[in-house]
């Protein structure tokens, strides 16, 4: 049970396996620790709400980003397919002045759009990467087209959403929140959840345990549907405005805190926690860095060595886990 | 056999397109120069040459920003105003290589009038002044590229519509201000001369005011969203937003807006984007100044025009930019509310 290779001493051996499993909470404590010593502005609870209020729309999308390339597949549409749904779902509200309609006509969309990803993907085996970036020019141009390029404006209501609060808690946390559960649930407890770790780990296996994956495959993307049509909604409502040429790269946004957050891209690999973590962990950084007043260019520079030293180092935590098992079982 | 009669069928065909395609070709004349007869559609303005329709192309830098796709709009119903005027345009998606691509297209397809949009005036520049080798009537048009003889320009001076929002603001930003500055996307030439305007306008006539922070959100009301959100935790005192366009200024306004320590920001955009006009109307944005796509392109179609029916042979204007602030935000309301964009 307890392996004994290193220097046979069981409680070093705990204590580093809890380091393997936990690393990616790990980073993130000691950014917070860090930062709260940095800026005396950083521990606040305006500035921790601020920072999770900011990471919602993305965490969302970070979420379907996940479950997708556990599956071995990718979604580079999300950006556009968000703005299409956001400015489709603000149209909405404003005809007819129901805000649940609008959410749900901005779910729909997203659905929509992913299951035209998912028949591609699956029916006509264009691989998911052309596939979703041939969404990704879709979608965009179809936010543009039905806006003629302005922005919506006088949205009313519709803010409410992104702005508003209950009990002191702004909505998007709280949806941040519901979501989470819900997602971590289906990824856990769920066959649906399992098949995507057996379909993205080992596709011939999958089948062979008689996994319907193309019925699997149908589902996570209309997840990820559900998720970025929300996101869509969350999104301009913060903003208060319907913009065709919103959330403009938060596809590439998301990809990274999934894998920062320990998504494996060779499929098989993720969870739903580290990828909230690797969420607070990017926007920890922008936060801090904005609160510093860092100049934007040098702050792109130093986001892109934190993200790779962050892989760099749950790779290689990972790799000493495996190595450990392979020598555990064969001794 | 069958595939004999299959071959001989399809040689026949081949040749027969040929003399006819050729045939056509040669008893129509060249489709400039006025001579041909042929044309018997009945549009009527032109004045000694019968019926020539000009085609012009609009090379528009990109029509994903708010601003750039009203141009577009607007080049398309001041074009519609001229029966003899078929308009083209082009997207280049805020992309160089892609523009200059499309500038050569519209040469080789002997288009009679280019105007052109630079996304960079000096990545465009080799490739405008192809267009002027070319005999072609060009226009460079918001922005205006200097130097190239003649090419005839249309534009706003980014320097003055900075300027006029900054020149009020050296009387209205209260003493030993705190201000945060919003800037487009970097080495843009209109973000880049609307900053130099307020930095020689205001900044060196106000020498107490500090700037807190300064950043790029790239003209776009999300990015400016998230830094102002950051920013107001950083700093519990900002007297002004100085933001070099209205949908970075809305953006930064909106984390501030219903918060009573911000109550009495003073904020400055540029464009006179329709929310703009909306946010001086309820009292929470300060100026801007009013960049008109319905002006450039009415000037732009008219100048083209008086260029291909040879009338004048260069041309340069530059489009006025109004302040708009309290006092005249009405007539600025009811023109969105006119363009539909305001209801």
């Amino acid at each position: 049970m307890i392996s004994l290779k290193r220097n046979g001493n069981p409680l070093l051996d705990r204590n580093s396996r809890f380091m393997e499993k936990y690393s990616i909470f790990i980073i993130l404590v000691a950014m917070l620790i860090i930062c709260s010593l940095i800026n005396e502005n950083f521990l606040s609870v305006n500035n921790l709400t601020n920072v999770a209020r900011q990471l919602a729309v993305i965490t969302i999308l970070a979420y379907g980003a996940m479950m997708l390339i556990i599956a071995g597949q990718i979604d580079l549409s999300v950006g556009s397919v968000l703005a299409l749904a956001g400015v489709l779902s603000v149209s909405f509200y404003k005809s007819t002045g129901s805000l649940l309609g609008a959410v749900i006509v901005g779910i729909l969309v997203g659905v929509a759009c992913n299951i035209v990803n998912a028949v591609m993907v699956t029916n006509f085996k264009v691989p998911a990467f052309i596939a979703t970036l041939a969404m990704m020019t879709m979608a965009r141009g179809a936010a543009l087209l039905y806006t003629k390029g302005q922005n919506i404006l006088q949205l009313g209501d519709y803010v409410v959403i992104g702005q508003g609060a209950v009990m002191g808690i702004p909505i998007p946390i709280l949806i941040l929140v519901v979501v989470t559960v819900i997602i971590w649930y289906i990824l856990r407890h769920t066959r649906h959840g399992r098949s995507l770790y057996a379909i993205g780990g080992n596709m011939e296996a999958a089948i062979a345990s008689g996994i319907n994956v193309k019925r699997e495959l149908y589902k996570v993307y209309i997840i990820n549907g559900v998720l970025v049509g929300l996101a869509g909604v969350v999104f301009m409502s913060r903003v208060n405005a319907g913009l065709p040429n919103g959330a403009v790269g938060y596809e590439l946004e998301a990809i990274t805190a999934a894998i920062v957050g320990g998504t494996s891209f060779s499929g098989g690999i993720g969870t739903t926690m580290g990828t909230l973590a690797g969420s607070f962990i990017i926007g920890t950084l922008n936060n801090i860095m904005n609160l510093s007043g860092i100049d934007s260019y040098v702050q792109q520079i130093v986001k892109g060595v934190i993200i790779a030293l962050a892989v760099i180092y749950d790779i290689r935590s990972k790799n000493k886990k495996t190595r450990k098992l392979i020598i555990k079982n064969e001794g | 056999m069958v595939k004999r009669v299959l071959s001989l069928i399809l040689t026949t065909v081949l040749l027969g397109a040929m003399l006819v395609a050729c045939g056509g070709g040669s008893s129509s004349s060249s489709s400039s120069g006025g001579s041909s007869s042929a044309d018997s559609s009945s549009s009527s303005s032109s004045s000694d040459s019968t019926q020539k329709t000009y085609r012009v192309a609009f090379i528009a830098r990109a029509q994903a920003d708010s601003f750039a796709a009203w141009l577009a709009n607007e080049m398309r119903a001041a074009a519609s105003q001229y029966p003899d005027i078929t308009l083209d345009v082009f997207d280049s998606q805020a992309n160089d290589d892609r523009e200059n691509s499309l500038i050569e297209n519209a040469i080789a397809n002997k288009y009679d009038g280019i105007i052109v949009q630079a996304n960079n005036a000096e990545a465009q520049r080799p490739y405008i002044e192809q267009i002027v080798k070319a005999g072609i009537p060009a226009i460079a048009t918001n922005p205006k590229v200097d130097g190239i003889e003649g090419l005839s320009t249309i534009d706003a001076d980014p320097y003055e519509q900075g300027a006029v929002n900054a020149r009020e603001a050296v009387n209205q930003i209260p003493e030993n201000a705190n201000v945060v500055v919003l800037m487009g996307p970097p080495s843009n030439f209109h973000s880049d001369e609307r900053r130099r305007a307020w930095e020689e306008e205001f900044f060196a006539k106000r020498p107490d005011v500090t700037i807190l922070a300064e950043d790029h959100a790239n003209w776009n009301k999300d990015e400016a969203m998230w830094l102002m959100e950051d920013w107001v935790i950083a700093h519990d005192k900002i007297d002004a937003i100085i933001s070099m366009n209205d949908n970075m200024a809305a953006g930064a306004l909106e984390v501030v807006k219903d918060d009573p320590r911000f109550q009495d920001i003073l904020v400055y955009g540029v464009d006179g984007t329709a929310e703009a006009v909306l946010l001086i109307k309820e009292g929470k944005m300060t100026s801007t100044s009013l960049q008109s796509a319905i002006d450039l392109a009415k000037l732009n179609m008219e100048a083209i025009y008086k260029l291909m029916t040879g009338e004048e042979k260069e041309i340069h204007e530059a489009v006025p930019a109004p302040l708009i602030n309290a006092s005249n935000v009405d007539e600025y309301i009811e023109l969105f509310k006119s363009l539909g964009q305001i209801q």
